[in-house]
């Protein structure tokens, strides 16, 4: 009896130690595509604003006011898909150099996801009168160790976020003029 | 279903083949599973998630294909792939259809061998009732009744070279040329005799034509292809064994083996043979293959029969639930 036992938890242990094995391998091949490119797991970089929109099947939100500071279109489009799905379009500077990003959610109010928006310490927070709601305005240290000013506020029940380099009452602008064409 | 979804399930039935043959080739030498049906069912276990709970999993789930499932519980997503291209195409896309080729590659290099041996079907019977020909009917009456299996048709052929395999699915019978009963002594014989009845007894021929419609539906999935290989190898090895066991002497077996081997290497096809050369092109790869094959065989024959993993049933029953849980989440 303690001899079948002990053959059973030996073939059960064998089998344990290949299918750990094989859950290692197809993880670090499932991580390698994004490694590779150097962004997060499960971050997909578009093509434009149109593909993210496609994929959302929705239209996003676009600042009606464009600083002649910043070029357009946006240096990168990346999407995370979720409950809510979240985009960040990045923007250069016209001397080149990342100056603005600009997150928001689709289908949902929940937060932005930290993948394509990672999270900054904040420095200061004041409240401001943004869109149907109060939003906030911050200033906070991003990974790249620089200040940012960043804000944010809720619209038509999705969740944005302006995070930049440049003066704040451009940042305020952009966010105010901020509108979605379409449903 | 749209092309897309098409790729992505050619896609998963490649790699979750690939995968589960992988994990169970591994356990196969962990666990030192010797005996030849316990191998043949833990392969066909591999086959038969191929055929039968993939496809499942695509219409009993479909949301393993949706953007949430991927990004969140998937433990691996192929797709991901796709993200990098080459010349404008998915690296994704571009592993799918190289497999694919290959996969149709080892499809064809079967098939087209059997079609054009089937052209001639299984030879006529000699009428000559020669000494060989009694002798060959003597020891299969002889064996037929030891072994329990029913007396096959007897197709005697007086030309030709050695030859000596069971054919036909619906009608079974058994070819033995004359050259044959002259190349082996009365043990060998006996026991290569034995080997075919085995086959017989266990309707391998028709299995083998089950199993070729598998692969044909397969034709793209290089891994069932290779997995469907290793099966008829361990049905000759089960064969092997049940010949040994009937006739009591495995030495005499590996003997006959080699002598018909070494006797028809090299030679042309008889037809009605299912196993016959392929493409001139593999003629050499193959027969090195074909040699090591028999080696190997001869070796094993050289050994007491294998004995069988305690607790097979329950090995099997672990392996094949847990390899379906975990490729539920590789898409």
């Amino acid at each position: 009896m303690a001899r079948s036992g002990i053959e059973i938890a030996k073939a059960l242990v064998t089998l344990g130690l290949v299918l750990g094995a094989t859950v290692v391998t197809l993880s670090g091949l499932d991580h390698l595509p994004a490694w590779l490119q150097g962004q997060p797991r499960g971050v997909r970089r578009l093509a434009s604003i149109e593909e993210a929109e496609r994929r959302l099947k929705a239209r996003l939100f676009l600042p009606a006011y464009f600083p002649d500071t910043l070029r357009w279109p946006p240096s990168a489009v990346r999407y995370v898909g979720g409950d809510p799905s979240s985009v960040a379009l990045l923007f250069d500077g016209s001397s080149g150099g990342l100056e603005l990003v600009f997150a928001q959610t689709a289908g949902g109010s929940g937060p932005i996801s930290p993948r394509v928006f990672p999270e900054a310490s904040v420095l200061q927070r004041f409240p401001l009168a943004v869109g149907e709601g109060e939003g906030w305005l911050e200033r906070v240290v991003g990974d790249d160790g620089a200040v940012w000013n960043e804000v944010t506020w809720l619209q038509r029940g999705e969740r944005l976020a302006l995070r930049g380099k440049g003066s704040v009452e451009q940042l305020i602008r952009m966010a105010r003029s901020t509108r979605r064409e379409g449903p | 279903m749209p092309a897309a979804r098409w790729v992505d399930f050619v896609g998963q039935e490649i790699f979750h083949t690939f995968v589960a043959a992988l994990v169970v080739e591994a356990l196969v030498r962990l666990w030192r599973v010797r005996e030849p049906q316990q191998r043949l069912a833990l392969r066909l276990m591999v086959l038969g998630y191929s055929l039968l709970v993939l496809p499942a999993y695509f219409l009993l789930f479909p949301e393993r294909a949706g953007e949430a499932f991927r990004d969140f519980r998937a433990l691996f997503a192929a797709a991901r792939w796709d993200e990098m291209g080459l010349l404008g195409v998915g690296l994704y896309r571009w592993w799918v259809g190289l497999f694919a080729a290959i996969g149709l590659l080892l499809f064809l290099m079967d098939l087209l061998p059997l079609l054009w041996g089937r052209r001639g079907g299984i030879p006529p019977e000699s009428a000559a009732l020669s000494p060989q020909a009694q002798a060959a009917s003597a020891v299969l009456a002889e064996l037929s009744a030891g072994m329990g299996v029913a007396r096959p048709r007897l197709v005697f052929l007086a030309e030709g070279g050695p030859a000596l395999f069971c054919a036909g699915a619906r009608n079974p019978a058994l070819v033995i040329s004359r050259s044959a009963v002259d190349l082996l002594d009365r043990q060998e014989l006996r026991a290569a005799v034995a080997h075919e009845l085995a086959h017989l007894d266990r309707l391998d021929p028709s299995v083998s034509w089950v199993l070729m419609a598998g692969r044909a539906a397969m034709f793209f999935n290089p891994a069932f292809q290779v997995v469907a290989r290793a099966m008829a190898r361990d049905a000759e090895w089960r064969a092997d064994e049940r010949a040994a066991a009937g006739t009591g002497d495995r030495l005499a077996l590996a003997s006959g083996l080699l002598k018909l081997y070494r006797a028809t290497a090299g030679r042309p096809p008889v037809p009605g043979r299912r196993n016959l050369p392929l493409a001139a092109a593999l003629a050499e790869p193959l027969a090195r293959a074909r040699a090591l094959d028999i080696e190997f065989r001869c070796r094993r024959l050289m050994q007491p029969a294998p004995a069988p993993v305690p607790f097979g049933a329950l090995r099997l029953a672990a392996t094949a639930a847990s390899l379906s849980v975990l490729l539920f989440f590789v898409v």
